[in-house]
């Protein structure tokens, strides 16, 4: 076995050869400290940090600016690059700055890489939620004295609701996706086991990272779906129902 | 029915207003000529204006100053004396009632509670909201099953009626209307149309409508102000003057080259003059009926016995009767063809005197006979000429 495949202190030591059932339903593999729920736990914190200050920057821009208007041609713009945000090129830029600043390497280039990820869809599902509105019902809303911020609260961001709720889903579901990449990063979470399965050339923690990853970004799909049962009034559900039947 | 809640948070808390409209003028920055210039009109309290013009009149915009949802560059406009600037927008709009030709209703809330979205906004409890309710839903004739409906649920002309019903919600005593009927058919449109006169009537608000279409206009409003480019008021004047006395070619061509056959749907059979024509009582002599003939130069004479029209009778039947020792009730009588009400057109009337023998109509006033129309009244009537 090369040097480079045995396992260096801080990376997931198992047998090369243990079976994947054998390492993935072992209850030392979960528990341990630095185990599965430690990994998901820090994956799930930094997730869970990232998209709520992406909602929480990119919601009150989008919904200002498509509220009076503005910003059409720069939403426009944004759509065309957010395909291409490089987010690993990103964070391995940040790497040496971090550490330049005496930061090390964790948390702030991986955080502002996922950020930049999560603030797009975010971003544009909101736009359009709100520009989507139609003219006549904020006009109306507006003449039967309704004042700004309820026109924006109680007219567009209630008619829109479910548009902005499944950007923050598509956010967070990328967010999830892309965040094992802080294990090549010099952090951990979920990736590790990618990360320590490639070096080890370990195909089952490769495969059980893998399996983690797309487990959890399922399971935050199912939660954004569940959530939209629970906060969104029946008529706005109902409504989110018809634009799906037309679009689709 | 009570149809007035004094609102103690309006100010326009008045059942009626009258609003005037004092040298307003509106300038959009960007653009060199005004929307609207100078503008001065009075809008008498429980009458429909129509606010009539071609495209970039300023119609729209003049509405749209009264509550506020654009500020004029001068001049005020007042409801009721209160400078509507001196009140706070919001306060303002509660009490004033607003369709446009989009509806604009809350796709996402039950028809229901669009009705009640301003009595909701004035903090009104849920019991008098929900009553208020129910009674609009029956003023606009909405079925009340509809009630927990979504707006997406109902036909064009259902959503335009919920749209008034919400308007009239708080019972503002000022209702603005843009375009309101100009997104349905044309039969729906009259529909409603009819339906706003019917509710007028009940209602009695101040109602500003604006409006592209002559025949709209001539058929809801109690006044016309015609709008020029640049909000220039060409004319303001009830639909039959402004038919009748056109005030420059503008007018004359913006309402158009028919307007004298526009008149006939305007002007009811009531507004002619009362005129009996060749009638006489059953008791009267030959010698009488002979003289109402020659007098009127027609062939033939109506016969009435206490106020009641019994039928017509031929001139050349009166010799053989009176030769035979008869009176007028021994002529053989034809019972009329053409009866109409104080209350039809005279364009109904005209189209019965066409196809009635006799090229008169009786008028049939609750049962009894209240004179005839002719052809030739009609056009004395449109003239103005009583002679």
């Amino acid at each position: 076995m090369p040097d480079s495949a045995r396992p260096l202190p801080g990376q997931v030591a198992v047998p090369r050869d243990i079976g994947f059932v054998d390492w993935f339903f072992d209850v030392g593999t979960w528990t341990d400290k630095g185990g599965i729920l430690d990994s998901l736990w820090e994956t799930v914190l930094l997730c869970s940090i990232v998209t709520i200050v992406a909602v929480i920057v990119s919601v009150p821009i989008a919904a200002a600016l498509a509220h009076f208007g503005k910003a059409e041609v720069s939403t426009t713009w944004l759509v065309s690059i957010s395909r291409a945000v490089p987010t690993f090129a990103i964070a391995a830029l940040l790497v040496p700055w971090s550490l330049r600043r005496g930061w090390g390497f964790e948390p702030w280039p991986i955080f502002i890489a996922l950020l930049l990820l999560a603030l797009v869809p975010i971003y544009l599902n909101t736009y359009t939620a709100i520009s989507q509105v139609p003219d006549g019902t904020v006009d109306a809303a507006r003449a039967l004295g309704h004042s700004e911020t309820s026109i924006l609260t109680k007219v567009e961001f209630a008619l829109g609701a479910s548009v902005v709720l499944s950007g923050i889903r598509v956010a967070a579901i990328q967010v999830v996706a892309t965040e094992p990449i802080r294990a090549f990063l010099g952090g951990d979470g979920l990736g590790r086991y990618v990360r320590d399965g490639f070096g080890q050339n370990n195909d089952t923690l490769v495969i059980g990272g893998m399996i983690l990853i797309g487990g959890l970004a399922a399971l935050t799909g199912l939660i954004f779906v569940l959530l939209e049962r629970i906060v969104l009034p029946p008529g706005v559900r109902r409504l989110a129902r018809q634009q799906g039947d037309r679009t689709r | 029915m009570q149809h007035s809640f004094p609102d103690p948070e309006s100010q326009i808390n008045a059942s009626r207003a009258a609003i005037r409209l004092s040298g307003v003028t509106k300038e959009f920055r960007g653009s060199a000529e005004a929307a609207v210039a100078d503008l001065s009109l009075d809008i008498e309290e429980g009458s429909i204006v129509a606010l009539l013009g071609p495209s970039g009149c300023g119609k729209t915009t003049t509405l749209r100053m009264i509550n506020r949802l654009i500020e004029p560059t001068s001049g005020t406009i007042e409801i009721n004396g209160t400078n509507v600037a001196d009140i706070p927008a919001q306060e303002l709009r509660r009490g004033i009632g607003y369709v446009i030709q989009q509806v604009g209703l809350f796709p996402h809330r039950s028809i229901a509670s669009n009705i009640g979205t301003v009595p909701k906004m004035l903090g009104w409890n849920k019991k008098r909201i929900a009553e208020r309710v129910e009674e609009l839903t029956s003023l606009v004739g909405l079925d009340h099953d509809l009630l927990s409906r979504y707006p997406d649920e109902l036909s064009g002309g259902q959503q335009q009626r919920v749209g008034v019903a919400r308007a009239l919600a708080a019972d503002p005593p000022v209702l603005l209307m843009d375009e309101p009927f100009g997104a349905v058919d044309p039969i729906v449109r009259a529909r409603l149309q009819d339906q706003l006169l019917e509710l007028q009537s009940e209602v009695r608000k101040t109602i500003v409508l604006v409006t592209h279409d002559v025949d709209e206009a001539l058929r809801v409003a109690d006044q016309i102000a015609l709008l020029n480019v640049g909000g220039v008021l060409e004319q303001l004047a009830a639909p039959d003057d402004l038919m009748r006395t056109p005030a420059n070619d503008f007018v004359r061509t913006f309402v158009g080259e028919d307007r004298w056959l526009r008149r006939l749907h305007l002007n009811l059979v009531s507004s002619l003059p009362h005129h009996t024509g060749p009638i006489l009582p059953i008791a009267a002599t030959f010698g009488e009926a002979r003289e109402v003939l020659a007098a009127e130069g027609v062939s033939w004479l109506g016969i009435t016995e206490d106020d009641v029209f019994l039928g017509w009778v031929q001139a050349s039947a009166l010799d053989a009767v009176e030769a035979a020792g008869g009176s007028l009730a021994d002529l053989e009588r034809q019972l009329p063809a053409a009866q109409v009400e104080p209350t039809s057109t005279l364009r109904s009337a005209m189209e019965l005197i066409m196809v009635s023998n006799t090229s008169a109509a009786v008028i049939n006033e609750g049962g009894k006979f209240g004179g005839v129309v002719t052809l030739e009244g009609i056009r004395r009537g449109l003239a103005g000429d009583t002679s």
